[in-house]
């Protein structure tokens, strides 16, 4: 393909600020071939064609927003249609990993799915991106979040996992058992689990007497009381006192103290007071029942729950499933589609010490990845769980956000901002714009709809008009007024904000509706822009 | 579409269907089925639904007395206890059957009216009575259950529909929610109108002429249908609607005026906002919506308990009984359910304020309209209404008797991956007396 931008390829020599890092390395990337061996398999097994790979275009799009959470700028695209090495996926991969946009990205979507429902707070946000930028081990993050110390800086933000469910204690036991452990026990609260042999109330209760004795400070420091019980009733209607207990059955005894009742009621009193007061400091607890769910959790016998759940919620997030589905009932009677490699990956997980950027930059090198993601073929198309098509996967509200942002700027100037010096800082800001976008879309979840609200914004709202569709000079619509062609018109609009050539087809219709000159020229300019920011493409990962 | 596409979302167990709406949802954005109903769809598949036929056009008016009504001030009168209050009771047209002075107006139309005296739904905080009230069981971790309208919406509204099918107005800032469309996703998320009585965005901006908005969608259609190409998908296939109810819905801003209302109608409901808005429902009931939702706050009465009702249930009264009236005059109330919920009711206790605190054990509750026995009433409160004397009714229970007045079989499950979720709570059940 002809360069798209010939003034904006010599830009690019040289600027690939971390490319350099890596080209040396030869040797063949971690995993791939496992997970291509054992998907290929199944396919073979189930006498099944996968769709043919995705054009480099796509996939360039594809990855960009998968580890960068942005689309590929114009010179970008020019620079990767550009290099026919047969290592340039590797390259381009490697480079977006150890771009500024990764820990942004990545943080975002461990937001999304550590904090569902809350606007996040500063000190918790800069936990998750620092923590990605030296791509800390997941099992420490874990603990971080679970026992951090106030006192650390580096990890007082983790704690705002706990904090925002510390007054419930259903959801610090369900929500940190389905998060962590990939696990929704749930459904043991008030019966044993009806369809799953392996979880009674007694695992239910017992992963929640973890929970039970943390408690926030008036503040808001969390805490744990020295002392304190889950009763519940059987379904028999017995009363049973929970014992300290993992999901694995494991179980953890407090050592013996024997509390006289005058102690009692005056560490009671501390604590009432460090919840009233906030110059009161909480009584010190010998005895951590997070710190010992930590360690349960992570032990070499119960550690299975914790490896394959970040494992499969990773794969899920470039495959648009689980290799278990659903994500959070990993259970004995929900076996993996591929359970060999889903065990391969769990062991190199637990291996290469919770290394989740080692699983992500494999995942993304596979041929099941690459894959085109329509299925043109006269066959039905294949069942999701042979990866014989890339997934479609909705944008998430930052991913669109920023895909918004974007589209409504000079393709010069973006391609300019993503190769300066500077590109960390204003990358930084594109991350403070993005989040009010971001708010007005939902995140995308198993049985996600775009809503007819969206449609509306999209068609009548004031934003779209005044941000993306703008017509100032550093805009793409003050650009593609200065372009004489209307197809050249409709290229540079395509490329800018759908990230690939128009087909033939597209360039004759969409051409066909801008006149060369008068005044309904910009109107028609900002149709042809509106339709491409509307346009499924835009909405979705394909 | 594939099977496993189908397969991988919830299905209505209760007949082992494809779900109706999600195979119209495929069918709808690839084949363009113009006006089709599920109900339609649903007899192309399996000739004899009749409860799926019964459901068809039916439409619910939720009137949220936010922050709890006192049932004593209402339905359940305790004239002459200590925790009576000033007020009397009155009879009605139904014999045997009194409701407070207040509502001299509802007396006369009683026989319309089905009552639930005995609810029990036991949480009296705002938060939490909201949450039980909006979807007839206590939340769950890890499962966002739809509140009723998302669920009406899913279950009465048309896939293609060109009206809202679900529109919610709360107007007050006190106690206001969004409400949530939980698991059913977007799609089935309320239209929420707060300051303003017309929806955000449904009006074409000034500076976008029509024409350019029309070549747009077109646009739009052309790069979306080239796109679709091999990709049968369902979070696609609702981009493409969404997108196809744009022009019906900016079309349906009429509905949301009232000035389009002859004068003497408007006079009828009279100049409160709460009573315009209960116009605004009747007009989007009439246009086909399926559920609308009117907020009138803020009943939260800690002090002066009578004054408050002696205001708010007047204007209950008025407006109930004319929006009733009006939906009887045009044939619709046979087919409208109207019904008034809260987040609790109030305690018979009077304290030293003058108030009325929150109360979850035993208030009132009223169904009128489509499916329902009127001039029936159910459960009865303790002489002083401190607790439920007979017929205790659980929030689920009234969710339950809600689905079966419009046509929606109160067993019918959803599937939420591989679990099964019923659409009413863990062992209630519809009260038969008040069905009719």
């Amino acid at each position: 393909m002809a360069s798209v931008f010939p003034a904006l390829a010599g830009l690019l020599v040289g600027a690939c600020y971390s490319a350099s890092l890596f080209g040396e390395d030869h040797s063949p990337v971690p995993l791939v071939s496992t997970i291509n061996e054992e998907l290929a398999a199944t396919l073979t097994k189930a006498n099944q064609n996968p769709a043919p790979p995705a054009p480099a275009t796509t996939y360039l799009r594809r990855v960009t927003y998968d580890l960068a959470g942005r689309p590929p700028s114009a010179a970008e695209l020019t620079a990767f249609l550009a290099d026919s090495s047969p290592e340039s996926r590797r390259l381009l991969v490697d480079r977006l990993l150890a771009s500024p946009d990764f820990p942004w990205h990545h943080a975002n979507e461990l937001d999304s799915w550590l904090m569902p429902r809350e606007r996040s707070r500063n000190d918790w946000r800069d936990y998750l991106v620092n923590a990605a930028r030296e791509n800390r081990p997941w099992d420490q993050m874990f603990a971080e979040m679970l026992i951090g110390k106030e006192d650390n800086p580096a990890q007082a933000g983790a704690l705002q996992f706990l904090k925002v469910r510390a007054k419930d204690l259903d959801a610090l036991t369900d929500e940190t058992s389905r998060i962590f452990f990939g696990i929704a026990v749930n459904c043991a609260k008030c019966h044993d689990h009806p369809l799953v042999d392996d979880w009674t109330q007694d695992h239910y209760y017992g992963l929640s007497r973890f929970f039970e004795r943390t408690y926030l400070t008036k503040n808001n420091r969390l805490a744990e009381k020295p002392f304190g019980e889950v009763a519940f009733k059987t379904t028999a209607g017995e009363e049973r006192k929970a014992r300290f207990m993992f999901l694995t059955g494991a179980t953890v005894e407090e050592p013996v103290v024997d509390w006289s009742a005058e102690r009692k009621k005056e560490i009671e009193e501390l604590i009432r007071k460090a919840q009233q007061d906030d110059q009161q400091s909480p009584p010190v607890a010998e005895f951590s029942p997070r710190m010992q769910l930590v360690d349960l959790a992570l032990s070499p016998e119960n550690r299975l729950f914790f490896a394959r759940s970040i494992v499969n919620r990773t794969w899920a997030r470039f495959f648009g499933r689980g290799l278990v589905m659903p994500l959070d009932q990993l259970h004995s009677s929900n076996p993996a589609s591929h359970p060999a490699l889903f065990d391969a990956l769990t062991e190199d997980m637990i291996a290469n010490g919770y290394d989740v950027k080692r699983l992500i930059r494999a995942i993304v090198l596979t041929d099941a990845y690459a894959r085109g993601s329509a299925w043109l073929e006269e066959s039905e198309p294949p069942p999701p769980e042979l990866y014989a098509v890339a997934a479609l996967r909705p944008m998430t509200p930052r991913q669109f956000a920023m895909g918004l942002l974007v589209a409504g700027q000079s393709p010069k100037a973006f391609s300019d901002q993503v190769q300066s010096a500077n590109w960390p800082a204003v990358r930084h800001s594109f991350e403070g714009q993005s989040a009010g976008w971001a708010s007005m879309f939902e995140q995308p979840g198993e049985h996600f709809q775009v809503s007819v609200d969206e449609a509306l914004f999209f068609s009548n709202g004031t934003r779209i008009q005044n941000e993306v569709l703008r017509d100032a000079g550093n805009s793409l619509i003050g650009v593609l007024k200065t372009i004489a062609e209307p197809r050249e018109a409709v290229r540079v609009a395509m490329l800018q904000i759908l990230n690939r050539e128009p087909a033939d087809e597209e360039l004759d219709y969409l051409a066909a509706t801008i006149p060369a000159e008068g005044d309904v020229r910009i109107a028609a300019l900002r149709n042809l822009v509106w339709s491409l920011v509307a346009s499924p493409e835009l909405r979705f990962n394909y | 579409m594939s099977q496993e596409n189908v397969n991988k979302l919830w299905t209505p167990a209760s007949h082992g269907l494809t779900s109706r709406r999600d195979f119209l949802t495929a069918a709808g954005a690839g084949v363009g089925l113009a006006a089709a109903n599920m109900t339609i769809l649903d007899l192309l598949k399996t000739p004899s639904l009749a409860a799926e036929m019964k459901s068809s056009r039916k439409h619910v008016i939720l009137l949220w007395l936010a922050g709890g009504a006192s049932q004593l001030e209402t339905w359940d009168p305790k004239p002459g206890r200590p925790t009576g209050g000033p007020f009397r009771a009155i009879d009605t047209n139904v014999s045997g059957v009194q409701i407070s002075e207040l509502m001299p107006k509802m007396a006369q139309r009683m026989d319309k009216v089905a009552v639930v005296r005995s609810l029990n739904t036991r949480v009296a905080d705002h938060g939490g009575g909201a949450d039980i009230m909006e979807t007839g069981r206590a939340v769950e971790q890890g499962l966002p259950y739809p509140d009723l309208g998302a669920l009406m919406a899913h279950e009465l509204g048309r896939i293609d529909s060109q009206v809202p099918d679900y529109v919610s107005m709360y107007s007050s800032t006190e106690g206001r929610r969004r409400g949530t469309s939980g698991f059913l996703g977007g799609r089935y998320a309320p239209m929420f109108l707060t300051e303003q009585m017309v929806p955000e965005n449904l009006r074409r901006p000034e500076q976008l002429v029509e024409h350019d908005q029309t070549r747009r969608l077109e646009l739009r259609s052309f790069l979306a249908n080239r796109f679709q190409q091999g990709r049968p998908d369902l979070a696609l296939s609702s981009h493409a609607s969404a997108y196809q109810r744009v022009r019906g819905l900016m079309a349906s801003e009429k509905l949301f005026d009232i000035e389009q209302e002859p004068a003497e109608m408007r006079a009828k409901y009279g100049p409160t906002q709460f009573g315009e808005q209960c116009l605004v429902a009747r007009r989007l009931v009439e246009a086909g919506v399926p559920f609308v939702k009117v907020a009138r706050a803020w009943w939260d009465s800690h002090g002066q308990n009578f004054e408050t009702h002696l205001e708010l249930v007047a204007e209950l009264d008025h407006v109930l009984s004319t929006l009733m009236d009006d939906l009887a005059d045009r044939g619709l109330l046979q087919d409208t359910l109207i019904v008034t919920l809260s987040e609790f009711g109030r305690t018979p206790n009077i304290n030293p304020s003058l108030g009325r605190d929150h109360f979850a054990s035993a208030w009132s509750s009223v169904l009128i309209g489509a499916g329902v026995q009127g001039g029936a009433v159910w459960g009865k409160s303790d002489e002083n209404g401190q607790t439920v004397a007979d017929g205790e009714v659980k929030a689920g229970d009234l969710f339950a008797t809600i689905y079966e007045a419009v046509g929606i079989d109160h067993k019918k499950e959803f599937h939420v991956g591989s679990r099964p979720i019923p659409i009413t709570d863990f062992g209630c059940a519809p009260i038969q007396k008040l069905l009719a």
